[in-house]
């Protein structure tokens, strides 16, 4: 037994392909492989985006320099009015997403039996899995003037004459961006809740805590690091994804993945390249000042 | 401790709720379908049931074709990104620098469609010239056209897309797996592999079966990052983008729609539905096991 050590015979010559695909050889460096294709096609790709940022734009293409043309081109043009104006619509998303999605996540950790949470939960995986591209299609004929809401509310006589105001406006981007993100705030908020010790609840009942005191004092904090992480999900891709405002906003509907994209029609390279900087810029501090204040970790607790 | 029964109704408001959020998102959906099945298309009073916008779309022939390349960048997509995700879940459990490794894996999660896809056009049109360039100063051939905007960036942009979601599924099965249990197969005499194979892959199976489903699905829906990596073929999802944007919203349109959704859903759905009959299966297996002997 004594020479028998990881499943190997070591008093037994090893040939030499053995040695080389073996557990010492390749065999342990092959666990670097994804770690190695994220630095090169994930990480790199990002960080020189700062880089070409600077780079002075040509007619079809870039060459290297140093110029922050770009970033004043953006700055005191009216895209970032639209940048400010788009983070204003994703904090509005975000925070429609958080009153309508955490109360579920937490009545399917509180009061859902055990062996059912992950199943409810799954109810959410549906939606989310049908193509973004289709759920924001799919919402015109809903909320145009024929759609089946105004059609709907006329019917019933909430309203007389159908709502424009829900298509083709900042609103139908807001609801179009909840519609599109809504699951990950549940799946984060719940995430969140299940490191969270079924006792706590228990000893908070028992004490008969009230159901606000309970939500702000109990629930909130400890969720924290879920809300936030679900919150700058939705917040960050309400602001980067330019299928919303294209399909759902109408004529001067912008955001930031729909100026970047602009540029990049208009081969104005550097331009969308400082846009994509800006972009992951707010993306880094929202996720270190989250990171500080929740230790945004906690999330993974019950995977790992 | 709070009584659930207490007050049955509350309990069944916050049901109805749920479910009324799950419907409400959900029914932009069936109501394209429901349209796409409609002779006279939306916005009609009368409604013919029909199969014909569906024959259009599968009778046309750049569409037939999208399809193909849909279906080769998914299986692509599925034979690359679940090995690295099973390799990155593997890594995860070992590695002592869990929150900066879960930091890169997760980030492209954070990252919105078309800020990525921007930043690895310019990347991998940068990396072709790079390898033009060294093609044409070593001379050596076949290092021109490498990373050109085509088939291999393409998947790479679904790979960076795909991975994060693959790496947490698998990551949340290989959670309930006992590593003492790899320890007992080596200590056995299994190889690493063996150990593996044999012993752990079994038990995550459901995991790695549902990644692959979820991957294929996410593969099938990207439309941002492959419009923009995909150099000179179709996808049916970037078909259906150019028809919205440029002609409007037609049968045909309403068709592709339904096509996505219902294959989505059926895909989905089996895996839901098989997750759940095993569950079922295992909790039946593992109760009758614990059932005391009776004495006669």
């Amino acid at each position: 037994m004594s020479s028998i050590r990881r499943g190997r015979d070591i008093s037994a010559p090893s040939v030499w392909w053995q040695e080389l695909f073996g557990e010492n050889g390749l065999q342990k460096w092959v666990f670097y492989i994804p770690v190695v294709f994220f630095i090169m096609f994930f990480a790199m790709p990002m960080l020189l985006t700062v880089v070409w940022s600077v780079f002075e734009r040509t007619m079809f293409w870039m060459e290297p320099g140093f110029t922050l043309f770009a970033y004043e081109n953006f700055f005191t043009s009216a895209r970032a009015e639209n940048y400010v104006f788009s983070m204003l619509h994703s904090a509005v998303a975000a925070t429609v997403s958080f009153a309508i999605g955490f109360p579920i996540a937490v009545f399917v950790r509180r009061r859902v039996a055990q062996a059912a949470q992950h199943r409810v939960i799954l109810l959410f995986i549906l939606p989310f899995m049908i193509s973004e591209l289709v759920r924001v299609f799919a919402m015109r004929p809903v909320l145009g003037r024929n759609g089946v809401l105004n059609n709907l509310l006329i019917d019933i006589g909430i309203i007389t004459e159908p709502m424009t105001v829900i298509l083709f406006s900042p609103l139908g981007v807001v609801i179009g961006d909840v519609m599109s993100f809504l699951p990950f705030m549940i799946f984060a908020g719940f995430l969140a809740l299940e490191a969270v010790q079924n006792y706590i609840f228990e000893v908070s009942d028992d004490l008969g805590t009230g159901a606000v005191r309970l939500f702000k004092d109990i629930i909130i904090p400890l969720a924290a690091p879920g809300i936030f992480a679900g919150s700058v999900f939705i917040f960050v891709n309400a602001m980067g994804l330019a299928l919303v405002p294209t399909i759902l906003g109408g004529p001067g509907a912008v955001n930031a993945g729909l100026i970047a994209n602009q540029a990049i029609v208009a081969l104005d390279f550097p331009l969308a390249m400082a846009i994509s900087t800006i972009m992951i810029l707010t993306l880094v501090l929202l996720l270190y000042i989250g990171h500080r204040l929740f230790d945004l970790t906690k999330v993974l607790e019950p995977i790992s | 401790m709070y009584d659930n029964f207490a007050n049955p109704w509350t309990i069944r408001l916050k049901w109805l709720y749920l479910l009324g959020v799950v419907f409400a998102l959900m029914c932009p959906v069936f109501y394209t379908i429901y349209i796409s099945f409609n002779e006279h298309g939306f916005g009609a009073r009368i409604y013919d049931f029909t199969f014909d916008w569906y024959r259009i779309v599968l009778g046309d022939k750049l569409l037939v074709v999208s399809i193909k390349w849909t279906l080769y960048l998914a299986i692509s997509a599925v034979a690359t990104t679940i090995p690295m995700a099973l390799l990155s879940a593997k890594f995860y459990k070992r590695s002592r620098h869990k929150v900066a490794f879960v930091a890169l894996m997760m980030s492209p999660l954070f990252v919105p469609a078309d800020i990525m896809g921007s930043s690895l056009l310019v990347f991998f049109k940068n990396l072709s010239g790079f390898f033009t360039f060294l093609s044409e100063v070593l001379g050596i051939g076949w290092l021109e056209g490498w990373f050109d905007l085509g088939f291999l960036t393409a998947l790479i942009g679904q790979i960076i897309y795909t991975h994060p979601y693959a790496f947490v599924v698998i990551l949340i099965t290989m959670s309930r797996y006992r590593t003492q249990q790899t320890e007992a197969a080596r200590a056995c005499g299994a190889s690493a592999w063996q150990a593996f194979w044999q012993v752990e892959f079994p038990q995550i199976r459901v995991g790695v079966f549902s990644s692959c489903a979820f991957v294929t699905i996410l593969s099938f829906n990207e439309a941002v990052r492959t419009g923009l990596l995909k150099g000179g073929f179709d996808t049916f999802s970037n078909v259906l983008v150019a028809q919205m944007l440029n002609i409007g919203m037609s049968g045909e349109s309403y068709a592709m729609a339904g096509i996505m959704s219902i294959v989505s859903m059926i895909v989905i759905g089996s895996v839901l539905i098989y997750t759940f009959l095993r569950a079922e299966h295992i909790q039946r297996k593992a109760r009758a096991m614990a059932e005391p002997v009776m004495s006669e």
